[in-house]
């Protein structure tokens, strides 16, 4: 199994295990208005231990986040939302849905400025619900009445995304301070790594507990804020 | 000649065409008719009336008075455009393009026509018109962004990645002011730049352009990406070890990261203690990760794979993974670790078993340890390379005994049947199965297809039905195929096929056809749309894909079931023109009861179709039937060969075969199925030369296929019976290529 960002070409094979599994279907060019829109933000999960069978064999998708920003906020909050998670009863219980979930978030922050991320869910999805409120924090918003063909009531969930832009900004930090220290040592300063340097958002920890304790230590400088600050102004334009 | 309007009637063209644009098709009609009252050869007006007639749906219609049109005013840039426009809709973009190629011609300056123009060129892949649009469009506005990245994309499709580059740079250098960080498009155009650098192979250049330039990038997993493996590319070990630990650190299940840390730390090949402690530090790090545990299974060997087998398997059961064989059988090819694994299953299960009895119960989860073992045990001697089907059967008993409901080792169970050739038996229990969580698609969808591989394909309908929108009018199977279902499109086919009723068998391989044009097509918007949102990597991805779209398994499966299918028709010829199977060599009585049945089976399968469709427009008292036909909508093509009766009646089934074949041998050249197809229907058409390029195609792919040398035979001996009739050189040429074949 291989977790990676989605390719244009996975795209037949993502509406495959999206018809397999769930009852919400698109078409295929609704999958390309996500892949050419927001390429970052959809990730697959790959049974890469398949013999391959013929020389044009496509990798088989047993998992994928199919996930957008919303264009037209209601609340002009820039924020992600998820289109569609699935992941085939063959490969449950592997924590592919969570790792598939914190890459896409990770990249709604990085790349777009997102301050939350929205989704909806059938009241009777025990199983999303626990992953969703339980694994990854999220909360629910509302109910929504006969938000599904089949006449089911949806809960809108909603996920701050703030401990990622903490994150985000700490590393921003921790470079320049690095950088500082390299200056000031009189070294060459290989300034190349300050963005790269550190993880990244982790895959599998608890996303509450994580910022909250290097919040603490972290002394915010100036700087890292007006970075934050300067993104935040450019997402209300959009 | 063109006649001129008066000021009142000029006013009137102009709501014609805004009333076009609103999509007010009745109004813009009504206006239209009444310019034409008084001026009954405005070329303009009449093609204006041909759009509009065109978006109703009456295409030949419009394409009758939009050359009217043209006859009456041959300088019109409009009709032109029209014609141009009509061509465009209905999906012949090359005529389109001529008819674009003249509208501009008349009206240089028309910024849409040249639009217009330019995304009918790359959609046809004509990278030097491409080219030409560009550049014009990019001189009349070089003040925008796009323009410039526009034309560089044609340069790098057309393959000149040299000039693609110099373009953005130009554009560049032309900027004097920052971009802000949040830029999101020059953030895209610097990364898209970096990566036709990279394309180029100058890897040193590529690193330090990311380095300078890109930092600030908004894509940032693309730029350590990157980065990594520029380093690794000029041999800078030591970062690009950091580089590939800073990405683990982001997604440490992405095999390919740990693929290049590895390359670059220089540990020797067989040291596989000092392979795995590279895993074993994000095995520690990540305690949820699958990969690093998993991965190192790959390379160890002896007692350390046999210790790191048993530490997984005893943490998958203990957790009851289900996909735990599904990720280890490709470690099947290898021998030792075939006959390990299960051994260490059996072992975990000495040691847990009766756990589920007493502790396993008590929690309610019996999927988990003794359970998760047997049902390992299950998987592995049914998997082809390790099979014993009787010893299959006894441990999916017990795992099914110890927990009865359990969907998982009902699906095995099915599995077994179906490898026992029990295929009744197998749709039943796969039945059994999505009857214990019917809440479940994936489930449902497997007893749909054990049900078509049982050739049920009424019931294998009704079974998806419980998951298709109800409101869809036609019913499911509506909604599958508009919902571009391959999967169910490819095994109902073959279903209908097996059953002898090859119209509703070609109708579904014909159905799949249509659907890859539409995926083609599918891209037409985004030649546009991607310029907009500015992310050109993931739009270059997509067109260089599209460009293979149907070499893909999909199509495949489908066009060859077609064409093999259209073979045994030509072999075969059938007596009504039902499309039901005529008599069979192995008697009439036979064929004549399986005619029956699939006279009857059709007759029920359009009677649940109906009834369905009755059901759904009862549903949905505002859509009414299955056409919509509401001022402003696009009215749905009515099927005029919902059963395939047309198909099945041909009377040229080699003909139609090659539709699906062409692209079977341009697409999947490397495919000995298709080169053999391929040779079956050229012999037939005695297109010599053809069949014998493929029958070398199916040599070169592997010579010890049995087909090669009995298709060798048969090219031989039909050649002698028409050496006669060909030309001397081709005759030679042929001669002379056969000799090489072993068997001819």
């Amino acid at each position: 199994m291989d977790i990676r960002l989605l390719r244009s070409s996975d795209i037949p094979l993502i509406q495959h295990a999206n018809l397999e599994n769930l009852p919400e279907n698109y078409f295929l060019k609704y999958y390309l208005y996500h892949a050419l829109s927001w390429p970052q933000l959809s990730y697959v999960a790959v049974d890469v231990s398949r013999p391959p069978k013929t020389p044009y064999d496509y990798p088989k998708i047993v998992g994928y986040v199919l996930a957008k920003m919303e264009e037209e906020p209601a609340d002009g909050v820039q924020h992600g939302h998820i289109t569609s998670l699935s992941v085939m009863r063959t490969h449950r219980r592997l924590g592919i849905a969570e790792k598939l979930m914190r890459q896409s978030q990770q990249a709604m922050v990085e790349t777009f400025g997102g301050h939350y991320v929205s989704l909806h869910v059938r009241v009777s999805n025990k199983a999303a619900i626990h992953l969703y409120r339980d694994t990854l924090g999220f909360k629910t918003e509302k109910t929504e009445s006969k938000y599904y063909a089949d006449g089911e009531d949806a809960f809108c969930m909603k996920l701050e995304l703030d401990f990622i832009r903490e994150q985000l900004r700490e590393e921003e930090d921790e470079g320049k301070d690095k950088k500082k220290k390299a200056l000031k040592e009189g070294e060459e300063g290989e300034g190349e790594d300050v963005d790269e340097g550190e993880a990244v958002g982790d895959v599998g920890r608890d996303p509450a507990k994580g910022s909250k304790a290097d919040q603490k230590i972290k002394v915010k400088v100036g700087r890292g804020l007006g970075v934050g600050e300067l993104i935040e102004k450019d997402e209300s334009k959009h | 000649m063109p006649q001129t309007l008066s000021t009142r009637e000029a006013n009137l063209f102009r709501t014609v065409i805004r009333h076009y644009e609103d999509k007010q098709y009745k109004r813009g009609l009504k206006a239209a008719e009444q310019i034409l009252k008084k001026n009954p050869k405005h070329g303009d007006t009449m093609s204006m009336k041909a759009l509009i007639l065109n978006a109703q749906g009456k295409t030949e219609e419009a394409f009758s008075l939009a050359k009217d049109a043209l006859t009456i005013d041959m300088k019109s840039y409009i009709c032109w455009h029209v014609y141009g426009i009509l061509y465009r809709t209905n999906k012949n973009f090359d005529e389109a393009i001529k008819a674009y190629k003249f509208a501009l011609k008349l009206e240089p300056d028309s910024h849409q026509i040249q639009r217009d123009l330019a995304v009918l060129q790359v959609q046809m892949r004509d990278y030097p018109g491409y080219i030409q649009s560009r550049f014009v469009m990019l001189k009349a506005r070089p003040q925008l962004r796009q323009n410039w990245t526009a034309l560089a994309i044609a340069y790098h499709l057309d393959g000149n990645l040299q000039k693609a580059e110099n373009i953005l740079s130009t554009y560049e250098k032309s900027v004097t002011a920052t971009p802000l960080r949040t830029d999101f498009e020059n953030s895209e155009a610097l990364l898209y730049k970096n990566s036709i650098i990279a394309e180029m192979g100058d890897f040193e250049q590529a690193l330090e352009h990311l380095e300078a330039e890109c930092k600030g990038c908004l894509d940032r997993l693309a730029v350590m990406e990157l980065r990594a493996r520029y380093l690794t590319e000029l041999g800078r070990k030591e970062d690009a070890a950091k580089a590939y630990r800073a990405l683990l650190d982001r997604n440490s299940e992405h095999p390919d990261y740990y693929k290049g840390l590895v390359g670059v730390l220089d540990i020797a090949a067989d040291d596989e203690g000092a392979l795995k402690a590279v895993y074993d530090e994000y095995a520690a790090k990540n305690p949820r990760c699958d990969a690093a545990k998993r991965l190192p299974l790959d390379f160890l060997s002896g007692d350390g794979f046999r210790a790191a087998a048993k530490a997984y398997l005893t943490l998958m059961f203990d957790k009851g993974v289900p996909s735990t064989f599904a990720n280890l059988k490709h470690l099947y090819s290898d021998t030792f670790k075939k006959e390990t694994l299960p051994v260490l299953a059996e072992e975990y299960l000495k040691e847990h078993s009766g756990d589920s009895t007493t502790d396993g119960h008590a929690n309610g989860d019996s999927s988990k340890g003794e359970g998760a073992a047997l049902y390992f045990l299950g998987q592995h001697y049914n998997y082809f390379m390790s099979r014993d089907l009787s010893k299959a059967t006894e441990f999916v008993e017990k795992a099914i005994e110890l927990d009865p409901k359990n969907v998982d080792f009902h699906m095995t169970k099915a599995r077994i049947f179906k490898h026992q050739g029990e295929i009744a038996k197998a749709a039943e229990a796969m039945d059994h199965a999505r009857s214990l969580d019917t809440r479940d698609r994936y489930i449902n969808s497997k007893a749909a297809k054990y049900q078509l591989r049982n050739d049920e394909n009424e019931k294998a309908l009704t079974t998806m039905g419980l998951f298709t929108r109800a409101e869809t009018v036609g019913g499911p199977l509506v909604d599958l195929t508009d919902m571009q279902c391959i999967w169910f499109l490819t095994e109902d086919g073959e279903a209908w096929q097996r059953r002898g009723d090859f119209g509703l068998a070609l109708k579904r391989y014909h159905t799949i056809f249509n659907i890859f044009d539409i995926w083609q097509e599918d891209q037409f918007d985004f030649h546009s749309f991607s310029l907009r949102k500015g992310q050109i990597r993931a739009y270059i991805d997509l067109v260089r894909w599209e460009d293979q779209l149907r070499e893909h398994p999909f199509y495949f499966r489908a066009a060859l079931d077609a064409v093999n299918l259209y073979l045994s028709m030509h072999d075969k010829p059938q007596n009504g023109a039902n499309g039901v199977e005529g008599s069979h060599a192995n008697g009439d009585d036979a064929a004549a009861e399986k005619k029956k049945a699939a006279k009857k089976a059709r007759k029920e399968a359009q009677k649940a179709e109906r009834e369905a469709a009755e059901k759904a427009a009862k549903q949905d008292p505002n859509k009414g039937g299955a056409q919509k036909s509401k001022d402003g909508e696009e009215m749905k093509k009515k099927d005029d060969d919902p059963n395939g009766v047309k198909l099945a009646a041909t009377a040229d089934p080699l003909g139609d075969a090659m539709k699906f074949l062409l692209h079977l041998l341009q697409f999947s050249p490397k495919n000995i199925e298709g080169q053999i197809a391929g040779f079956e229907v050229f012999i037939r058409r005695n297109k010599y030369l053809l069949a014998l390029r493929c029958l070398k195609a199916s040599l070169a792919l592997d010579k010890d296929h049995p087909k090669v040398p009995e298709q060798a035979t048969r090219l031989r001996k039909a050649l002698e019976g028409a050496m006669g009739s060909l030309a001397p050189k081709v005759k030679e040429v042929i001669e002379s290529e056969l000799a090489a074949v072993p068997g001819a």
